[in-house]
């Protein structure tokens, strides 16, 4: 009797102590594909030695509004990487899928990497643009997404605005006309950067294209160097893509410990440096000195410095009625 | 670029070749053409030719228009390739942007359409889904309008004429992805009734729960859909199991479909009948199940796919008469639905009811069989006495689809719609069916029924053409005979099994 109990534990035993298969969700905005390609790849492999357990993660890109739309009405995300904090608050706010003070739960207000806004101009840059003014002129063609469905796009305009308000001594009128000025030079309005990235590089649309920093050089690494410029201008804002667990989802799905982990690791020496090669400025100083080559100069201003956060830019600019609404139906 | 030399060839030709007609030479002698080439205009000459100061004066006029012709043309051809390639440039910047958004809009609406609701209205009814189909609502329908007519029925009144046997609106659906329901009222009788109320929860196809009020898993013609039965009315087999009972089963097709099973717990349901939402306690649950077997539903055997058999059986430990209700079946009825069995007065159900049926179908093509054999055992009493009585019936019932169009289980589907206009007239289905009843003779030898007013038996057979015009409408005749046995009281007029049953129906059915 002994024995088979003996037996019964050891295979009792053995069973529980089996791998696991761990499927993730992640849930996150365009140009972001490359990075958690690679990152998911390193994660796996980091997870598999850590806990014996394998990892699949699988990715859904998007404009980052769309997604966080997306994971509200019903899409089993266990993690976002969005593109703005204030799209994984709406999750937080209309879903209640996780607490509102979710941007806590990681170091620096959850957003392991930052990114920037700048510019891609046809090789030679033949309409010779350098800065923002050059983007009104009335013979410039601009290339960017819709700032109602991308994140990035929501970037591009707050930074275009930010530089409007310094070059005007903080005129809202006169940056509101700036705005007003450079839409009107936008001929097509994609839903998401990717999609602008397509508009501007293989329909070969357009003089510039407003850009996420990485984007610009996936641009050049996809299409060629030979095509393609990149220009830094002289002023863009800080853009803070942050990462989030989805809790109801995964407690629901049981991936709660490996998601947050999934996270953490993005804040490691290897998910830094996956982050720094796929152009997403790292926050560790250590290796975003090691890659700063990578990064032009640029003077970056916060959103929460020249528009008051994220809520009262939405409200202001991109809610229904808002100021793009005003501006692009001019 | 080879037009450029044409048109630079062709002013210098005119320039030098010019008919000096014009009185003298003109400042503005120069212009662009609308071609954009230069064009010249060289002043008159006298018609003597002029001295030879003019001569020379002529001469050198000549000359300096023919260099600023040629400055002209030069700047041209510096000008004119540059504005072109601006215009083309402009062009071919709009057909791209033209391009692009057409890519955007038929993206937006292929976005819109993956997350738009579904309407379809169709021959399956009316269904409005969400895109994911998670959430469906569908509506259906049946009503039929059945006549009845009886032969040499001893004058029998008021069994003939028209009725309303059913009209039903129902509504089925699902919510959350994996909820079905089922809602059916029954306008069709004399009072209006809930015919099933039901809730189905599809973990898989394999594991099923339901519960509500629907048909008990007893039956094969019972379970059969109420469009697609062979007759108007069921046979005499279908007496003896239960008809809708309210509880809940446990349910599943396995080996996609190659067998199924139910389990079920109800209230517990006498011979055809339905229990309803409050007059149907029972101090002990019923028991019910059915197991089915298509075991060459997925086969290549053609000749075997359409072979289902099976067994379906009921038991409750305790069926006792209540305040309300004897717990026995009201009658048992013929085809024309008169009865000609029915327990005495002071009868009451007071003891275990089990039931068994085994049954089958098998569907080739057009040919159709189904058949089933029926026993109906309950413990009955009467003051003193008690009695297990064991009721037994069968059936069976075939057709042939005249048309060439296959039989199943679930009806017939016209192949060609009725439209007299392109020759089309349906589909016709020969029915032919036999079946009988008996009831225990100690019904009759323990006082359990009068064999005065009761048949201890009945056989009946009944033929039919049934005429579907397409697959929502449906038109039926049959006629049916039924002959009783053990009936003592043929000289008493005026009851059912005084004289053998012909009764002749028809019917016009709308179902979708």
């Amino acid at each position: 009797m002994k024995t088979l109990l003996k037996l019964f534990l050891v295979l009792a035993v053995s069973a529980t102590a089996q791998a696991k298969e761990i499927k993730l969700l992640n849930v996150s905005y365009d140009p972001t594909r490359e990075l958690y390609t690679d990152y998911n790849a390193a994660f796996a492999k980091y997870w598999q030695a850590k806990s014996g357990d394998t990892v699949n993660v699988s990715q859904s890109h998007g404009g980052s509004g769309k997604q966080a739309q997306s994971v509200i009405n019903g899409l089993e995300a266990d993690v976002v990487t969005l593109a703005l904090a204030y799209d994984i608050d709406a999750i937080s706010t209309q879903a209640k899928l996780l607490p509102a003070d979710w941007q806590k739960r990681l170091p620096n207000d959850s957003t392991p990497y930052t990114s920037t806004i700048i510019f891609l101009v046809r090789k030679g840059n033949p309409k010779g643009i350098k800065d923002w003014d050059d983007l009104v002129k009335k013979d410039v063609s601009v290339v960017v997404a819709n700032p109602k469905t991308s994140g990035g796009a929501r970037w591009a305009y707050l930074a275009a605005y930010a530089y409007a308000l310094e070059k005007s001594n903080r005129d809202d009128a006169a940056a509101r006309d700036f705005i007003r000025k450079l839409y009107k030079n936008v001929p097509v309005l994609d839903s998401g950067a990717r999609g602008s990235t397509v508009t501007f590089a293989q329909r070969q649309i357009g003089d510039v294209l407003l850009a996420w920093e990485n984007e610009t050089h996936l641009a050049l690494k996809e299409f060629g160097a030979d095509k393609f410029d990149i220009v830094t201008p002289s002023l863009s804002i800080l853009a803070e893509p942050p990462v989030a667990v989805v809790d109801k989802n995964a407690k629901r799905h049981h991936t709660t410990d490996v998601a947050n982990e999934y996270l953490k690791y993005l804040y490691s020496d290897e998910g830094q440096e996956i982050a720094a090669k796929n152009f997403y400025r790292p926050r560790n100083a250590a290796i975003a000195a090691k890659y700063a080559a990578n990064f032009n100069q640029v003077k970056l201003v916060t959103i929460d410095q020249e528009f008051g956060g994220w809520t009262k830019a939405q409200q202001t600019h991109f809610a229904d009625g808002g100021v793009f609404d005003q501006i692009f139906q001019l | 670029m080879k037009t450029n030399n044409k048109l630079k060839h062709l002013v210098i030709v005119a320039a030098a070749g010019a008919q000096f007609t014009l009185p003298a030479f003109a400042a503005d002698a120069v212009a662009i053409g609308t071609n954009g080439t230069a064009r010249v205009e060289i002043p008159a000459l006298s018609a003597d030719g002029g001295n030879s100061a003019e001569a020379a004066e002529i001469k050198t006029l000549k000359q300096q228009v023919e260099a600023l012709v040629q400055k002209v043309n030069a700047l041209e051809q510096q000008r004119a390739p540059a504005e072109q390639s601006t215009t083309i440039q402009n062009l071919d910047q709009q057909v791209r942007v033209l391009q692009r958004q057409r890519e955007l809009d038929q993206d937006a609406a292929v976005a819109k359409a993956a997350t738009a609701p579904k309407i379809t209205l169709g021959q399956n009814g009316f269904s409005f889904s969400s895109a994911d189909s998670n959430f469906v609502t569908q509506i259906h329908g049946l009503v039929q309008l059945d006549n009845r007519t009886f032969y040499r029925d001893g004058g029998l009144n008021g069994n003939d004429g028209f009725l309303l046997r059913r009209a039903r609106p129902i509504f089925t659906g699902t919510v959350y992805h994996d909820f079905d329901y089922n809602f059916t009222p029954d306008f069709g009788g004399s009072v209006v009734q809930i015919q099933d109320a039901y809730l189905n929860y599809r973990f898989a196809p394999e594991f099923q729960v339901q519960v509500g009020k629907f048909k008990s898993p007893v039956g094969l013609e019972q379970l059969q859909s109420d469009p697609v039965t062979s007759f108007n009315e069921r046979s005499l087999a279908t007496q003896l199991v239960p008809n809708r009972d309210l509880g809940l089963t446990l349910k599943g097709d396995l080996f996609g479909g190659a067998a199924s099973y139910t389990l079920g717990l109800f209230n517990g349901a006498p011979d055809y009948s339905s229990t309803t939402a409050t007059t149907s306690f029972q101090d002990n649950r019923a028991f019910a199940g059915r197991v089915f077997f298509q075991p060459w539903k997925n086969s290549d055997v053609n000749a075997l796919r359409g072979l289902g058999f099976g067994v379906g059986g009921s038991y409750q430990v305790n069926h006792p008469a209540t305040n309300t209700a004897t717990g026995l079946t009201p009658g048992y009825t013929t085809d024309g639905q008169q009865k000609f069995f029915s327990y005495g007065t002071g009868v009451n159900a007071n003891g275990p009811a089990w039931r068994i049926s085994p049954q089958a179908y098998y569907y080739y093509g057009p040919f159709g069989l189904l058949g089933e054999y029926v026993v109906s055992d309950q413990l009955v009493s009467k003051a003193a006495k008690s009695a297990n009585l064991q009721n037994t019936a069968w059936q069976v019932s075939g057709g042939w689809v005249l048309t060439g169009e296959d039989a199943s289980y679930a009806g017939v589907t016209p192949l060609h719609p009725f439209d007299p206009r392109k020759n089309q007239w349906g589909a016709l289905q020969l029915v032919a069916r036999y079946a009988g009843l008996n009831v225990d003779d100690k019904a009759f030898t323990g006082g359990f029924a009068s064999s005065t007013k009761s048949a201890e038996s009945a056989t009946a057979w009944a033929v039919g053409l049934n005429w579907f015009l397409n697959k929502n409408i449906r038109a039926n005749v049959s006629f049916s005979h039924t002959a009783f046995g053990e009936f003592t009281g043929k000289a008493s007029p005026g009851t059912v099994p005084a004289q053998d049953e012909n009764v002749l129906f028809t019917r016009v059915q709308l179902s979708f």
